[in-house]
This record gives C-alpha cells, sequence and structure tokens, in this order.
C-alpha cells in the first residue's frame, strides 16, 4: 500500500518525441484552426464584458463543450493514465467524483451566479462574494487567494505546453514553452474569453474524438475489458482490488477533495456567468457530465490496458509510469490516432492556460481595485495589458526550476477549494453566513494551505499516508466558516441586500 | 454606501425557519466534523485506526447530499426540495453503500473471479455504482425538475427587473454626484 503521490500531475515529465510527419502536420492543423478561431474573436471583442464574460452570450452547447475542455488538463491525457498504471483502480478517486461534481454544481452555484450576475452585472468569481457578504474586504481576499493559485497553475500549463510542443515539432523545451504560450497569449490578448471559450469548443472536441477512438482502440487491442481483467488479475490482482495499491483513507480522500474541491474551481465555475439565457441551465450538467465521461475514458483505458499488455508482454516495461500513453501511442497504435491524441493534450493545456489568464487578468484589473476602492477607467484596456504580463510570467517561471514550478502548481486545485468552497458555495445558500466568517474562512484557506504544502515541500513535515494538505485546509476552511460565522450570527441580516437575499431564496 | 448597494434588509428577516435547508446545513457541518475526525486519527503515532476511512466512507456521501439539499431548497414556493428528495437519497446511498462495500467485502480478486461487465466484483462496486449510477439520476432529475424546483422564466423576470432597477439607480447616483461635482 502507498500514500498520495501522483507521478506525472504536472505534465513535466519528458514525452518521448512524436515528431512523425503526421504528427507534425495534425499539429500544424491544430494551431492553424486556433489562430483562425482566435482573428474571428478579436473582430467581436469590443467590451470588458465581452473580454471577461463574453458578454454573457454564450449558447448552451457551446459553454458546455467549453467547461468540459476547462476541467480537463493535460493531467488526464498523461499523468492520469501513468497515476492508474502505478497505483491501480485507487487511481479512479480522482476522476469518479465526475458523475456528481456537475450537477451539485448547477444546483450549489450555477443558478445563483448566473442571477447575481443579471442583478449586479458581476464578472467575477470574488465579485460574487462582495455581493453576497457587502465586503470589499472579502471580494479582496478572494482575489489575492484566487492570483496566488493562478500563478501556480500558469507556470505548470505553461511548463506542460512546452513539454508537448518539444515532443510535437521537435524545437526544444524553452522554445515550446515560449510558443504555446505565445499562440495563447495571442488570443487570450486579442479575444478574451470568446477566443478562450471558441478555442475550447473546438479544443474539448478534439480531445473528446481522441479519447474516445483511443478507449475502442485499447478495447479491441485488449480483447474488451474482460481480457484486460483476466491478464490483470493472473499477474497483479490487488491493482483491481476497489483501493488498487492505495490506502482506503488515501483513496476516499481524493473522493472528498475532487467532489467538494470542484466548487471552488474558478476555471469552471466563472463560465456559469456566460450563459446567454439563464434557464438553458437545464441541460447544462447533463450535457457536461456526458462530455467529461467521454474524455476520460483515455484516462481509464489507457491506465488499465498499458498496465494488460505489459503484464501480457505485448509491450515493454515502462521507463517511469508516466511513460504509459506516450508508450501505447508510439508503439502500438496508428499514428493518426496518435497525432490526434498529441494535439489533444496541447488543446487540454493551452485551453486551460487561457482561462487562468483571462481570471487572472480580470481579478487584477478589477478586482483589486474594487477592494481597495477604486475603479479602472479602462477595463478592457488593462485586462489585455495584464493578460500580456502574467503570460509573459508565467512563461519565464516556467523556465526556472522543475520543483519549485512543480510546488507552485501542486497547490492550485487545493488552495481554490479551501479559500472558496465554504464562502462562496455554502455562503451563496445559507442566510446565516457572515462576512466574518467568510473572511476567516478565506484566511484559513490561504494560510493553512500555504504553510502545509511549504512544509511537505521543504520535507519539513510528513503527512500520513492518505492525508494531503488540500484535504486538510478544506476541512479546516470549512470549520472555521461555521464557528465564526455562528459567533457572529447576530450580523448575519445586516450583511444581506435584499437583491441578494431574493437571489438565495429563489 | 455603494450606489450599486440596494439597502440590508432589516433585522430578524432571514428565513430561519426553513427546516430543509437547517437540516441540510447541521448534516453537512456533522458530515465536514467526522471527516475532520477521520483525518485527525491518521496523525497517530500509531498509524491510521481501522475506522477513519469508515468515517469518510460515511461522512462524504452525506457531505455532499447535504450542500446538494442546500443548493437545491428553495425559500419560496413552500421550500424543501420536493420531488428531488428521492434522488438525493438514492444518490447518498448508492455512494455510501458503495463506499461501506468496498471497505467491507473480502479481498477475492483472483484470475478465477467472476467478472461483472468485465470487472470482479469489488471493482465492478466502484466504477460503476460510485461512477455511473449518479450519471444516470442526478442530471436527469435536476433537468426534469428545473421549472419547479430550480429556475423558472418567472423567476429571471424578477431578477431581471431587480437588475434594471439597481441600474437606473447607479446612473442616477452617478449623475447626481456629477451634478455636485461641476456646481
Amino acid at each position: 500500500m502507498i500514500g498520495i503521490s501522483i507521478p506525472g500531475t504536472l505534465l513535466q515529465v519528458g514525452l518521448p518525441s512524436a515528431a512523425q510527419p503526421a504528427v507534425i502536420a495534425v499539429g500544424v492543423l491544430y494551431f492553424s484552426v486556433v489562430v483562425a478561431i482566435s482573428v474571428w474573436a478579436a473582430r467581436k471583442t469590443r467590451t470588458a464584458s465581452d473580454f471577461f464574460v463574453a458578454g454573457k452570450g454564450i449558447g448552451l452547447i457551446a459553454l458546455t463543450v467549453a467547461s468540459v475542455s476547462v476541467s480537463v488538463s493535460g493531467f488526464a491525457f498523461i499523468g492520469g493514465p501513468g497515476f492508474i498504471y502505478a497505483v491501480g483502480l485507487g487511481a479512479m478517486y480522482i476522476v469518479l467524483p465526475a458523475a456528481v461534481t456537475n450537477v451539485m454544481g448547477a444546483w450549489v452555484l450555477a443558478k445563483r451566479m448566473r442571477l447575481l450576475g443579471e442583478a449586479r452585472n458581476l464578472i467575477t468569481i470574488p465579485d460574487a462574494i462582495g455581493a453576497r457578504y457587502r465586503s470589499p474586504a472579502a471580494q479582496g481576499l478572494a482575489a489575492v487567494a484566487m492570483l496566488v493559485g493562478i500563478v501556480g497553475y500558469m507556470a505548470t500549463n505553461a511548463l506542460a505546453m512546452g513539454v508537448v510542443i518539444n515532443s510535437i515539432f521537435g524545437v526544444g523545451l524553452g522554445w515550446g514553452i515560449w510558443i504555446g504560450m505565445g499562440v495563447t497569449l495571442a488570443y487570450s490578448a486579442s479575444g478574451g474569453i470568446l477566443a478562450g471559450i471558441y478555442n475550447d469548443v473546438f479544443q474539448g472536441a478534439l480531445m473528446a474524438l481522441a479519447s474516445v477512438l483511443v478507449f475502442l482502440f485499447v478495447l479491441g487491442y485488449g480483447g474488451g475489458l474482460g481480457g484486460i481483467s483476466r491478464t490483470i488479475l493472473a499477474h497483479d490482482p490487488t491493482f483491481l482490488g476497489p483501493w488498487g495499491k492505495l490506502t482506503p483513507l488515501a483513496a476516499l480522500s481524493f473522493f472528498f477533495v475532487f467532489s467538494m474541491g470542484s466548487l471552488g474551481q474558478p476555471q469552471a465555475v466563472h463560465k456559469y456567468y456566460m450563459l446567454r439565457d439563464p434557464l438553458q441551465l437545464k441541460w447544462y450538467p447533463l450535457l457536461k457530465t456526458l462530455g467529461l465521461v467521454l474524455v476520460l475514458l483515455l484516462y481509464f483505458s489507457v491506465g488499465v490496458g498499458v498496465k494488460a499488455f505489459v503484464l501480457g508482454g505485448r509491450l515493454l516495461p515502462l521507463a517511469s509510469p508516466d511513460q504509459a500513453t506516450p508508450s501505447l501511442l508510439l508503439n502500438v497504435t496508428p499514428i493518426i490516432l496518435a497525432a490526434l491524441v498529441f494535439s489533444g493534450v496541447a488543446a487540454a493545456t493551452m485551453s486551460a492556460a487561457n482561462s487562468f489568464i483571462n481570471i487572472g487578468a480580470a481579478i487584477v484589473s478589477h478586482d483589486l481595485p474594487i477592494a481597495f476602492g477604486r475603479t479602472v477607467r479602462n477595463e478592457l484596456g488593462w485586462g489585455r495589458a495584464i493578460t500580456v504580463l502574467i503570460a509573459i510570467a508565467a512563461a519565464i517561471t516556467a523556465q526556472r526550476s522543475g520543483t519549485m514550478v512543480a510546488f507552485l502548481g501542486i497547490f492550485g486545485w487545493g488552495l481554490f477549494a479551501s479559500t472558496l468552497v465554504p464562502a462562496l458555495a455554502v455562503g451563496l445558500n445559507w442566510q446565516g453566513a457572515t462576512r466574518a466568517g467568510a473572511i476567516a474562512s478565506i484566511a484559513t484557506g490561504l494560510v493553512v494551505t500555504l504553510a502545509l504544502e511549504t512544509a511537505a515541500y521543504r520535507k519539513a513535515f510528513t503527512f500520513p499516508a492518505g492525508v494531503t494538505a488540500s484535504a486538510v485546509a478544506m476541512v479546516a476552511s470549512f470549520l472555521v466558516f461555521f464557528l465564526v460565522s455562528w459567533l457572529t450570527r447576530r450580523r448575519a441580516p445586516l450583511e444581506l441586500d435584499s437583491d441578494v437575499q431574493l437571489v438565495m431564496e429563489l | 454606501m455603494d450606489p450599486l448597494m440596494p439597502e440590508a434588509i432589516p433585522s430578524g428577516t432571514t428565513n430561519s425557519g426553513d427546516t430543509t435547508r437547517t437540516a441540510a446545513l447541521t448534516a453537512l457541518c456533522m458530515a465536514i466534523l467526522a471527516i475532520a475526525i477521520g483525518y485527525g486519527a491518521a496523525f497517530r503515532q500509531s498509524g491510521t485506526p481501522a475506522w477513519a476511512p469508515w468515517l469518510l466512507a460515511l461522512g462524504i456521501p452525506i457531505s455532499l447530499g447535504a450542500i446538494m439539499i442546500l443548493g437545491a431548497a428553495r425559500g419560496e414556493r413552500g421550500g424543501g426540495v420536493g420531488p428531488l428528495k428521492l434522488p438525493f437519497l438514492f444518490v447518498v446511498a448508492v455512494l455510501a453503500i458503495g463506499f461501506c462495500a468496498a471497505l467491507a467485502l473480502p479481498a477475492t480478486e483472483s484470475p478465477l473471479s467472476k467478472l461483472w461487465l468485465g470487472l470482479p466484483a469489488r471493482a465492478a462496486v466502484v466504477i460503476y455504482g460510485i461512477g455511473l449510477l449518479p450519471i444516470v439520476v442526478l442530471p436527469v432529475a435536476y433537468a426534469l425538475t428545473f421549472e419547479t424546483q430550480t429556475l423558472s422564466a418567472e423567476d429571471v423576470e424578477r431578477v431581471r427587473a431587480i437588475g434594471k432597477e439597481n441600474r437606473e439607480r447607479a446612473s442616477l447616483a452617478k449623475a447626481s454626484s456629477g451634478n455636485e461635482l461641476s456646481e
């Protein structure tokens, strides 16, 4: 049994070179489509609302596919299958929550955030926290916490882009980072979230197509799921146990962090503002869940499939678990399928980077000025300028020490979860929540996550198997939120505006 | 005061009588506490006790069910979650039974194991039970009850009317502050 250590989470492993004519051709085609979409979107972006929330005018299907695209990073294609290969079915507890998270988000956040957007013309997640608690301080603190998480995510995504582009075109890691960030920056700065959304639609469709084709290929090659299971059971039955090689606490901990924590992930939550008609939310959870299932088929099938192929002697043993997907693609599948998947991985990292660049720019040009009692006159201009700065900073950071970048990226998910879930997800549904409770909760999430992750990074502290900083920080943040709100409960009615209360009653 | 901020509602008008929300909040609080105890127990020097994962196995489904009920409960139209009770109960039960079965069932995986849709029994419980069954129930229940339990066109119109008032109030406040400056 092992504790929690996810190989290749950040896609920093060196991928083998895939620079073959078919892969390069599909890669060039992929980048050409991205550029074409970006030019079209740039012509349609005229206001800050267009730039940050696509003028609240995105249709259901486009928003759904885009949301699937930003919810899945390169981890689902490379690190995830490698993690299954290493620890067995226990790694599935990272993705199993997808069965409930989308509809949970719809019930808990989507309606209220979308209606708050109508009532207050809100465009960011800290906006919603500020409106809920009548508090620029809470809005500012949430913005700072998100910015810290975004810095980490951006650096790791920039590095991931470099790794994938280097693998496809063989240009070197440094150039891969600059090319990936350059293309992402070009469409982020010119077309804002509109370019991001329609590129996400293209990228999400590509990811789903690649995932389904790989899934069907693996099942066919392995003699169906039964054939794959029989091969594994003959050599390593623990692999197909309900926890794989993880402890039950570790697997359950994954489920908790990746289910409850999903309510605080800005790249998905921010999308609720963008839907053209709030009534279209009706089919959003169903469509998004089905989309995610399609994209995650590769995660499961490659993880168990490669394990069976290696155990059965049909594939050479892997140098490291992260090589599960590349090894299958470059040694077993038709090269065109490899080309599709490599472009799909590039798509996954670029869509995530674009989304975080946009959210980070909104925080700096919109939320932080509000927190300090100021307004920015030209939000669109500032938004574009800050987009450029964030992208350049991320690319420069990504060129530095790999372990430092890994450290920055590891706590991204946990930081968003611990700082935003209680104040936002519970706060928008509980009228007894108070401003003091929200601020204390966000501060607790921020401090506990940073302190525990730093201590772990410096090897000053080792968690027991199954316990993570993200989980501890989220639980602490919840408990502080409940306790401080209860202690200051007399203030709750005074901190709730009538329009916000109506939205919470509906 | 920010002109965009409508006045605070009078003290004492929060909807504290909503029993569904109160029950959901209590359940959420208790479940998070159970999860915290489970994690806390893992720090014991003698190692993680056998009961710690059980706290998570029960705490996680209850916390997820509770927060969904908290989000789905309406303060208006009689409150509560109406017909959504059953889907919520079903999903909490599926998750709890799935986790508990994975903890309780003996490890019998071997080359001779009977396969359920291609997987040994305990793995099938996890992948098909926890991973797929909720998909069949929850999003469909959400869509089927959307107009009555979640959002109607009338709700949207009410909020849009308030949004219009807010914008008018903000532009009036802006205009009057501009006049004061010019005077």
